[in-house]
């Protein structure tokens, strides 16, 4: 059988409907990546990722206990988070502008929209292994660049409202 | 204006990578592969009748849900994630109209219209009961759906 890039990688997959963790881990299997841990809200998954090497985080937005955008920042920030790099995509039903930009402050790495197809969830797998993302650290943010081109010597204008807080302006 | 202060950039090769070089090249070849595709709906086509039952299962929450419109509004948020993905376009379509409807009240502050939820409610229980959904008839009421929707969002809003 010919290599698929993806067997040595271990995935975790938070998610509170067992129906979509179902999915998400029938179309992972696809692409042969078999090592896949599932937990059903945030508080689990960190547990999780401090248990196991998690490569490839995918991720629920609304969980109770802990929502996706606790944990995401939880990855991100807390000193003994175990990989504050990893890639984490956010998969939910909750596409209204103002949660898209919670996720994308929080630091994730790809949102992807329920009704999920597996090609928009391969597309999103496909950016991260092809154009992995700079990250950023500031007073007020770590996570990936959240401009998705990046333009070299590029100086301003900054544009948003925690850069202006931060901002030497002359 | 200049950068931030304290803003560091860390390029994709001064941290780990989630493969090599070579795997992520043979990764690519995956993902676009047509073996790949094939087995990728062969999921997705199993997965319609185990969600057309589990979004029955909702509706019928929904429905039992009556004047809480917090197990109502969890129970139409996992309607319109799967309806699509289970070949229920319509009832998908109405239970994202009334998802935004009361998110957008919650995010302005204001109380919901409860027959606006309740007109949704039914429309997304005979939509999804519906085998087969009549196609023109859910799009004509989504779309009036949409409209009144919005209408009353505008009212809510002062617009």
């Amino acid at each position: 059988m010919t290599a698929s890039g993806f067997e040595s990688l271990k995935a975790l997959i938070v998610e509170d409907n067992g129906h979509m963790r179902a999915l998400l881990r029938a179309l992972l299997n696809t692409i042969n990546i078999k090592d896949i841990v599932e937990a059903t809200h945030g508080q689990a998954a960190i547990e999780t990722l401090r248990e196991r090497r998690s490569d490839l985080v995918l991720t629920d937005l609304a969980m109770k206990p802990m929502d996706g955008l606790e944990f995401t920042r939880h990855v991100r920030n807390d000193p003994r988070s175990p990989n504050p790099f990893v890639p984490i995509i956010m998969i939910t039903g909750h596409t209204e502008k103002h949660h898209v930009e919670q996720a994308r402050d929080a630091g994730v790495t790809e949102f992807l929209a329920k009704p999920i197809t597996a090609n928009h969830l391969f597309s999103r797998i496909s950016e991260i292994v092809d154009r992995p993302r700079a990250f950023v650290r500031c007073d007020s943010y770590f996570g990936p660049d959240r401009r998705r081109r990046m333009m070299d010597g590029y100086a301003g204008p900054w544009r948003r409202k925690e850069d202006l807080q931060d901002m030497d302006v002359r | 204006m200049t950068k931030p202060k304290n803003a560091q950039v860390i390029a994709p090769e001064a941290y780990p990578q989630l493969m090599s070089r070579a795997d992520a090249a043979r990764a690519m070849l995956t993902l676009h592969s047509p073996q790949t595709t094939a087995r990728a709906d062969a999921v997705m086509q199993a997965a319609v009748r185990p969600l057309r039952a589990a979004i029955l299962h909702y509706v019928d929450e929904m429905e039992a849900a009556g004047a809480d419109m917090g197990l109502v509004f969890e129970k139409v948020h996992e309607i319109r994630g799967f309806a699509e993905t289970a070949g229920l376009v319509t009832t998908g379509r109405v239970a994202e109209i009334l998802a935004r409807y009361m998110d957008d009240m919650a995010r302005i502050a204001k109380p919901l219209d409860t027959a606006i939820v309740a007109l949704h409610v039914s429309a997304i229980a005979r939509a999804a009961r519906a085998e087969g959904e009549d196609e023109k008839m859910g799009e004509a009421v989504a779309a009036e759906l949409a409209t009144l929707v919005a209408r009353r969002l505008g009212d809510a809003e002062g617009r």
